[in-house]
């Protein structure tokens, strides 16, 4: 019995080993020119022109330089995969950095330096760029693509209600009276107007009204400003008086664009994600796209970028930094065209006209004055409070300055717990 | 000689599970205990031995307080009620009704939903224009919600957990009942006890065992609640905190405030609960001296 078993194992063993074997003899020469170099780039799920664009594009640099890129596409939470795989010691070669998390990687010392290696770092929007910098004020990834908010009109609707595209008002107080007028003219069901919640849709807003939430040392304020707390006041009313709704609590549905889309809302103030959707599932739908609305007098939007960060422990380092400067170069407009994303180089937003499409016109526009949706190593347990607490003030639980108040302790005891 | 032979058999056996268990399990287990005594930053992978300064951090913590509240108030609601339910229906399937084989492949459908997509069709019903809101704005004339109103927002949550477990526990029941001989209701019968009669002192008590598995298992289960807070909270435990759960928490513990040490020593903290009510819910029950 037993010598049945240990011949039974070592069979089993000889052959895992064998297997292993086999499956390394296709290693080649291990020549370590650039022909059969290759990286791994790891990316969230997006949709399906992004996906397309983004293989169409490395296989042109794939070609012109016969370095081979791995995409792996990661499913579930891409921050919280891309932090395991770090602590794993396998991260991949170059991946996708949101702005919002690039501080957190940069302090970390996980990234790679790549203030040299950057072509024509002045053609890039400066905005776009900065948030990829560290505090020593080197960059550590360079922004592939970006998104600003505008404020989107239902044409349409707004006809029906006896209004034009001229009546809508260019400032951010005069938008929500207008919303309330509106809404008297709107049937059942419709909003004059959709918003957020969320701090990320709100920071240049307060930036705006002389509040920076998150101050020089870290911590949290959201209490310091009476324009930002009336600012967030004028939200809380709208939605109390049925004016400024939320998309998913009190209309529904599963986004702002859908709501928009159906004919549910009549102003949105959205990124120019919402485009594709609005021009595939609601082709119907007419809409005129004007900036993003003025807060105290200043020119505001919020811009969310995304960058290519290499990690300091790749292996191809020179491979991946030409696939980076390609990404983000000589690549830009294939990718920006075929993903209808917008491109960070000033030159390509010129070649392509971008200025010249009443879609992106304004989105382009708000990239050389729009706030980074990034703020330090802090904002994610700062915005987080945010969210949490503001939802209160929206119940009417507690009023905006009670909420601000709880959100700023509750946030500054994290803050101070983690140092 | 053969005794030994035996053993080396039996773990030769037992080797691919073993390997198993000690790499994805009980390592892990280990490495967490080491942790929970250091400051760890995944990214970077450096660590500071803290000492117990992370249940120091943890307990003066009100996330955690609010967390315990509620991950308390939900064991305590959802518990007994799907636990009854469920041998109610049980009880019920085992009697001699027509299409029982339908009704039990019907109601066993919540179970096989996964209960990320269950959490998203019950936000539907419960959003502020959801089937339920205008349901109840249309008898009572008021608007009642349920997923923006901190009071309200962790009953949704229950109510999906009990729709989504009580079948799965029913069919436990159901092999429970299986196995209580007939001739005790024949008995109680003839004493003239009637159906109600019988249910409350031939089958609960008989059903003991079984009772004890469901409750152990449907506490550790409510403790271990996180799919369902997250998708309804986007991760954020709001409104107000209401619907952060202990394991919500961990998780913000570990990737938001990127700091393992404490998510793992909150997860022992866990751990220490679990451990103590099931050890009451044992001595109440007298689980091991009921005769099976």
């Amino acid at each position: 019995m037993k010598k049945i078993i240990y011949a039974l194992l070592s069979l089993s063993l000889v052959f895992s080993l064998a297997a292993c074997n086999s499956s390394d003899e296709s290693g080649g020469d291990g020549g370590s020119n650039s022909e059969d170099q290759s990286i791994t780039l790891a990316v969230w799920a997006s949709s399906p022109a992004e996906s397309n664009a983004l293989e169409e594009t490395v296989s042109s640099f794939e070609e012109k330089t016969g370095i081979d890129v791995e995409i792996e596409v990661i499913q579930d939470n891409f921050q919280d995969a891309i932090t395991a795989r770090f602590a794993a010691k396998n991260a991949p070669d170059v991946f996708y950095l949101d702005a919002y998390v690039a501080p957190k990687f940069i302090q970390s010392g996980v990234l790679l330096d790549i203030t040299d290696d950057v072509e024509d770092s002045a053609d890039f929007y400066q905005p776009l760029l900065n948030a990829f910098k560290g505090e020593d004020g080197n960059l550590y990834a360079l922004p592939k693509d970006y998104s600003t908010l505008a404020t989107y009109v239902n044409t349409d609707l707004l006809e029906q209600a006896g209004y034009s595209v001229e009546d809508v008002p260019s400032d951010w107080e005069g938008l929500v009276e207008f919303a309330k007028e509106l809404q008297t003219k709107l049937e059942d069901g419709q909003a004059a107007m959709v918003f957020d919640g969320t701090m990320a849709r709100h920071l240049s807003a307060f930036i705006a009204s002389d509040l920076n939430p998150v101050k020089d040392d870290g911590m949290a304020d959201f209490t310091s400003s009476q324009k930002a707390l009336d600012y967030l006041q004028s939200i809380v009313d709208g939605q109390d008086d049925g004016y400024i709704l939320s998309p998913q609590i009190d209309l529904g549905m599963d986004w702002s664009g859908a709501a928009f889309g159906a004919s549910k809302a009549v102003i949105m103030i959205e990124g120019n994600w919402v485009l594709s959707a609005l021009k595939q599932d609601y082709p119907d739908v007419n809409y005129t796209i004007l900036p993003a609305p003025t807060v105290n007098g200043q020119q505001q939007t919020m811009i969310f970028t995304v960058g290519y960060a290499i990690s300091k422990d790749t292996k191809n380092k020179d491979a991946a930094l030409e696939f980076v400067n390609y990404m983000t170069g000589e690549g830009q407009q294939q990718w920006s065209e075929g993903s209808g994303t917008l491109p960070t180089r000033i030159s390509v937003a010129e070649k392509m006209n971008l200025t010249e499409d009443p879609d992106l016109k304004e989105h382009v526009e708000g990239a050389k004055y729009g706030t980074p949706w990034t703020s330090g190593v802090t904002l994610p347990v700062i915005s987080q409070s945010f969210d949490n607490q503001f939802q209160a003030a929206l119940n009417g639980d507690l009023t905006v300055e009670e909420a601000m108040k709880a959100a700023e302790e509750e946030a500054n005891a994290e803050i101070e717990r983690q140092q | 000689m053969s005794g030994k032979r035996k053993l080396l058999q039996g773990y030769t056996f037992m080797a691919p599970a073993l390997i198993v268990i000690i790499i994805f399990t009980l390592v892990p287990i280990i490495y967490a205990l080491y942790m929970m005594f250091f400051k760890v930053d995944l990214l970077a992978g450096t660590k500071t031995f803290v000492g117990f300064e992370n249940y120091g951090k943890i307990f003066s913590d009100p996330k955690f307080w609010a967390a315990f509240k509620n991950t308390g108030e939900y064991v305590l609601i959802v518990v007994p009620i799907q636990t009854m339910i469920a041998m109610v229906l049980a009880a019920l399937l085992n009697s001699k009704i027509q299409f029982n084989r339908v009704f039990l492949s019907i109601m066993f459908i919540p179970t096989l939903t996964s209960s990320s997509a269950m959490t998203l069709i019950f936000m539907w019903l419960f959003n502020n224009n959801g089937l339920v809101v205008n349901l109840i704005e249309s008898l009572f004339g008021t608007k009642v919600q349920f997923i923006t109103n901190p009071d309200l927002a962790l009953a949704v949550i229950m109510i999906m957990n009990i729709f989504s477990t009580v079948p799965h526990f029913m069919i436990v029941f159901l092999s429970g009942l299986q196995d209580i001989p007939p001739v005790l209701y024949e008995a109680a019968s003839i004493d003239g006890a009637g159906k109600v009669k019988q249910f409350f002192h031939v089958t609960v008590p008989q059903l003991m065992p079984v009772t004890f598995y469901v409750i152990t298992m449907g506490v550790v289960g409510c403790f271990q609640i996180f799919d369902q807070a997250f998708i309804l909270s986007n991760g954020s435990g709001g409104p107000q905190n209401s619907t952060l759960t202990f394991t919500l928490y961990i998780y913000q513990l570990a990737f938001t405030s990127n700091d393992m040490g404490r998510a793992t020593a909150m997860a022992f903290i866990l751990g220490i609960i679990i451990f103590m009510v099931t050890f009451i819910v044992n001595k109440l029950m007298k689980a091991d001296q009921v005769n099976g």
